[in-house]
């Protein structure tokens, strides 16, 4: 949308925000007040804030990703969770170096993310089932497996709660800044989003990628396979996601538990939305979110605003930027 | 024998939801609109439903606003989808999330706590029993009602070329929007069913994917009333099995995932590869 | 009709903007009761807009329509609902009821009836997209007259149909002119202006610039009143040294009323080999197999060795298409000249380098095609979909061109463009061929397949049904052969 129905979609955002703060009897300016508050007041809170928009950042570009290509990723919630288990498994289950276990970790997150994004590519690649049930059910599956095995065979002994054991210290991911939860993962996420972008614009495979997600028949007469496409593409976009889950095993959580995401592969629809699939303005956009996130706990805690009114406004966003058409591979979704 | 008669019906109770759901998708989509905000439709009736019966002390009443904010939330799809001409998926995607937030939203404020309603007024036994009833009844009317009315052939000609309709002198924009209306108001009855019917509360997140097997149970159906009828019953009887089979000591969650893999299933075209509505999810634009 | 002088349609100072476009600019047009009136005009001259108008499915900006009674429309793409039966078509809007459903049988009298009084022999259950083109357009001009309108008008009705089909619609109207509806027929195709109708109309860039009674004016006159000015000529053909190209054996491919049966044909270097045929007889497939986006059965040889795999190894190995529909098959509209250029080219040197692609070459190979095709863009970097029709075309066939080809199919490669485009997309296939490439052409307008054409091959139900060389082309054994004769 143009920049100033974008200014005007957002005030009325804002509104709505607003009306449903003074619905749950509290003031919308001391609601709006403490949001900000909380995510920007301090260097403690700052860096809250920008652990959320690291832990938005890998399912926004994995979203992104695969919408380029002509898909619909709404399963990036499974496969983040999918991610982190394998990656709070493996890294549960040996002791080296960080600069040894740190890498496998990660890469066995983007390998259980990248699995789980490949079920739903391979049923649009062979069958051409839609990705949209696909991924929504594999959603629901990941929960489910997570939940079995982490209460069952993956417990961690001696430990109250539903989770696997903890990382060994040496495999945390270091902090960028001492005494908070932000690690090296932000930087991860910046050059993977510095990445994409490279691919995207100059690379013959992010040429192919677009090409079938902006015009799928002319793709095809140009010698691009697009059912070899939908499943690269989901795989990568998955591997991006469980990249992601594993980032907040392995520096946030320190292990894995069933409350490693509050829907973060969800909100992440909204983030890549708004920043038009592109991968840097989507790290503008995952900072603006990552805000909301850490602010609408003080705002919950402080102004007494349940700090579902965000999640209720982000799926508002996303059914007004719903009307930017995107072209190409949609139709029918079937 | 009563083994398997307490069977069948904890297969109806868990089907009827599904049953309303997929109908609703059906309508929808034979009229051209790829409606996956059946899940928020679900959440909204389920909600209203229980919050208006506990302002009124009426369950009847919670029925109607279940309906209406069922209606509502798809109507909202509708008239973005004509009158916008928006990517319908990522409208849809939007909606399940308004509804998911705005539910959570909802108990806090309307009940005082986050997390679940307390008891409500309900529907009862026999509230129940109608409800499935009607969902049964529901399925054959619509299935007439597509096959062999004027106004079953203007919204299949709706879902396969809405330029038609314009070129026959109809407005397919609106007709399209009723769709979406009575889809979101047969998703909200599937909701009540949920909250009121087979309980007496609403919790946050009961629904549960249900609105996206509906959506799998609209394929197998092959986009017919009663074939995803049929469908959604097949999937509640996958639900009632997890009780018979938790019992042998399989693990619940697993049991759970099985209409979920059911669906995955689905997409393989197993069932033969019928084809969806042509212009299904096509935004139309004359 | 002598004494009923009241006009059927009336169009008065009609003006359609679309936000800065104007595609009508102050047009008046009168139709009369028992007469056929051809409205004539390039594509983009506003034809189907006023069409659209005065049929009462787009409003006006300005101006009246006074008509009266219904006006119905036959589009030159049908609007039907492929799906649903005859009978379910014909009656969408105004369905006979018995209580709350459907009166089938009513609806299928009504059709038999309304088939009876026009002579339009369509069975009402059969399923429309089972039907033969010729005979959706039945179903179509049906559906307008259960309206009884008081005037009929029908959008390039002859596009779509075999010389015999033709005389048979032109019978038709006939027919429905004498019982006293007014009957405007849009068409570019002069010859049967001359030989049909009673009076024309021209348009151009919006407005009428000539109007005449058919037997005082000539082809001539309306085409130069169309295009405004004389005819841009055609590239001369050379005499070129036929060597082997490309070959087809036994080609089968597709399903149903469309498929290709058994075709077996040789292109080759020097030559430009016209199918021609009416739309729907299985050039898509014959494209599509030749391009490697459709499965089929039977051998295709290119340059001795066997034509194989997927689109990309026959890129490679000098295939070049132009498909039938740029703006879906071609070119990719939101991405720019530049971007579009790559396509097809993307996965080798020289635009590519490495894991990237050479954007210098790229831009370099846009540039030169933009000059060399005369492609009115003001630069590379504006987007495929602001471009006219005419300029995307020229995009595509200069994309295509940009080395020359072993084989280039050209389907349909004037539909939808202006004249000075089209003729110089005509003239780039003959030089093509001058230079040696092995020219397919497939094209509905027989025409432009006899104009271009070295050998003319006609195809019907999927099967090559005769073989013309140009110093034998027999314009009416052609017809013939593509309407099924023996």
């Amino acid at each position: 949308m143009s920049g100033r129905s974008g200014a005007i979609f957002a005030a009325i955002l804002l509104a709505i925000a607003a009306g449903a703060m003074a619905i749950a009897g509290a003031n919308p300016i001391a609601g709006f007040g403490a949001l900000l508050h909380g995510a920007l007041g301090g260097e403690r809170q700052l860096s809250e804030t920008l652990v959320q928009t690291t832990a938005l950042l890998f399912p926004s570009l994995a979203v992104a990703f695969a919408f380029r290509a002509g898909l619909f990723n709404i399963g990036a919630e499974g496969q983040l969770i999918v991610g982190g288990l394998f990656a709070g498994l493996v890294g549960a289950s040996f002791v080296a170096p960080g600069i040894v276990a740190i890498p496998v970790i990660l890469i066995a997150g983007a390998v259980g993310g990248g699995l789980w994004g490949a079920v739903a590519g391979a049923l649009r690649a062979r069958f051409g089932g839609s990705e949209v049930i696909a991924t929504l059910m594999l959603n629901i599956i990941a929960a489910l497996v997570a939940n079995y095995l982490v209460v069952g065979p993956l417990h961690a002994a001696g430990v109250a709660g539903p989770e696997t054991s903890a990382l060994p210290v040496s495999s945390w991911l270091p902090a960028l800044l001492p005494g908070t939860r932000l690690t090296i993962a932000l930087l991860l996420g910046l050059a993977l989003a510095a990445g994409l972008s490279f691919v995207f614009a100059r690379t013959v495979f992010g040429y192919e990628l677009r090409a079938a997600g902006d015009a799928p028949a002319a793709a095809e007469r140009a010698g691009i396979d697009l059912r070899r496409t939908a499943l690269v593409a989901m795989t990568l976009s998955g591997a991006i996601a469980g990249l992601g889950g594993a980032t907040l095993v392995a520096g946030v959580l320190h292990r894995f538990n069933v409350a490693l995401s509050p829907g973060y592969g969800f909100i992440a629809i909204a983030v890549a939305l708004v920043g038009g699939l592109d991968p840097l303005r989507i790290v503008l956009a995952a900072f603006a979110f990552g805000i909301l996130q850490s602010g609408s706990l003080s705002m919950q805690a402080l102004a007494h605003v349940p700090k579902d009114v965000v999640a209720f406004v982000e799926g508002l966003a996303i059914v007004g930027l719903s009307a930017r058409r995107f072209a190409g591979a949609r139709g029918s979704g079937h | 024998m009563g083994d398997i008669a307490g069977f069948l019906q904890l297969t109806l109770v868990k089907a009827a939801p599904l049953i309303f759901a997929a109908l609703a998708g059906v309508v929808c989509e034979r009229a051209g609109i790829l409606n996956i905000a059946l899940e928020g439709g679900l959440t909204a009736g389920a909600f209203s439903a229980v919050a208006v019966s506990y302002a009124t002390g009426s369950p009847i009443a919670g029925l109607v606003a279940g309906i209406l904010a069922g209606a509502l939330l798809c109507g909202l799809l509708g008239v973005a989808a004509t009158r916008f001409n928006v990517d319908q998926i990522v409208a849809g995607t939007g909606l399940n999330l308004l509804a998911a937030g705005g539910t959570a939203f909802g108990i806090d404020v309307v009940f005082g706590a986050p997390g679940a309603s307390p008891e409500v007024h309900a529907l009862g036994t026999q509230g129940e029993g109608v409800l499935i009833a009607a969902a049964l009844a529901l399925a054959l009317a619509l299935q007439f009602g597509l096959e062999r009315t004027p106004w079953g052939l203007r919204l299949r000609a709706c879902g396969e070329n809405p330029r038609a309709v314009l070129s026959a002198g109809l407005d397919p924009r609106r007709i399209r929007v009723y769709a979406t209306l009575l889809g979101g108001a047969l998703a909200g009855l599937g909701g009540v069913f949920l909250s009121l019917g087979e309980l007496d509360l609403y919790s946050d997140g009961m629904t549960a994917g249900r609105g996206f097997i509906a959506l799998a149970a609209v394929i197998f159906g092959r986009w017919t009333p009663l074939g995803a009828t049929a469908a959604a019953i097949g999937f509640g009887a996958l639900s009632a099995l997890q009780f018979v089979l938790q019992r042998a000591g399989v693990p619940s969650e697993l049991m759970q995932a099985l209409p979920y893999l059911a669906a995955l299933a689905a997409l393989t075209g197993i069932v033969g590869r019928a084809r969806a509505p042509k212009a299904d999810g096509v935004p139309f634009d004359p | 009709m002598s004494g009923d002088t009241q006009p059927a349609l009336e169009l008065r100072g009609i003006v359609k903007r679309f936000g800065s476009l104007v595609a009508v600019d102050g047009v008046d047009l009168t139709l009369t009761k028992g007469e056929i009136h051809a409205l004539c005009g390039e594509n983009g001259a506003g034809k189907s807009t006023l069409a659209n108008i005065a049929a009462g499915v787009l409003a006006p900006t300005e101006g009246t329509v006074v008509a009266d009674g219904a006006v119905g429309l036959v589009h030159q793409h049908f609007e039907l609902v492929d799906r649903l039966r005859v009978w379910e078509n014909v009656v969408l809007g105004r369905e006979p009821r018995r209580g709350l459903r459907l009166d089938a049988n009513a609806a299928r009298e009504r059709v038999r009836a309304l088939a009876t009084t026009y002579a339009l022999d369509v069975d009402p259950d059969a399923i429309v997209e089972t039907l033969p083109v010729g005979v959706a357009q039945r179903v179509e001009i049906l559906r307008e007259l259960a309206r009884e309108p008081a005037a009929i008008l029908l959008d390039e009705p002859t596009a779509v149909l075999a010389p015999k089909e033709i005389d048979a619609l032109f019978a038709t109207l006939r027919t429905l002119a004498a019982r006293g509806t007014a009957v405007m027929v849009i068409t570019h195709k002069l010859q049967e202006v001359i030989s049909h109708t009673d009076r024309v109309t021209v348009m151009r860039a919006g407005k009428v610039v000539m109007r005449a009674a058919t037997r005082d004016t000539s082809i001539d006159a309306i085409a130069r009143a169309m295009v405004g000015g004389e005819l841009p000529a055609l590239a001369a053909r050379a005499e070129v040294a036929l060597r082997p190209s490309f070959a087809a054996r036994g080609l089968h491919a597709g399903q149903g009323a469309h498929a290709l049966r058994d075709a077996s044909f040789e292109v080759a270097h020097g030559e430009i080999v016209g199918i021609a045929g009416v739309e729907g007889n299985g050039q898509s497939a014959l494209t599509d197999a030749i391009a490697g986006v459709l499965a089929y059965s039977g051998e295709l040889t290119l340059e001795g060795a066997p034509l194989r795999g997927n689109p990309a190894a026959r890129i490679a190995a000098g295939v070049r298409v132009i498909p039938q529909d740029r703006q879906r098959e071609a070119l990719v509209l939101p991405w720019s000249i530049a971007e579009n250029v790559a396509l097809g080219d993307q996965s080798r040197p020289p635009l590519r380098r490495g894991l990237t692609i050479d954007r210098g070459a790229r831009d370099a190979l846009a540039t030169s095609i933009v000059e060399r095709f005369d492609v009115r863009a003001s630069s590379i970097r504006v987007s495929a979909g602001s471009l006219s029709g005419g300029n995307q075309q020229k995009v595509v066939v200069g994309r295509a061109l940009a080395h020359l080809p072993n084989l280039l199919i050209a389907y349909q490669p004037t539909r939808g463009i202006d004249v000075g485009a089209a003729t110089l997309v005509q003239s780039q296939l003959i030089e093509a061929r001058n230079a040696g490439a092995a020219v397919l052409l497939i094209s509905f307008e027989l025409d432009e397949v006899l104009a271009l054409a070295d050998r003319v091959l006609v195809i019907y139900r999927g099967a090559i049904a005769g073989e013309f060389s140009r110093a034998g082309f027999d314009r009416a054994r052609i017809g013939a052969l593509m309407a099924g004769a023996a």
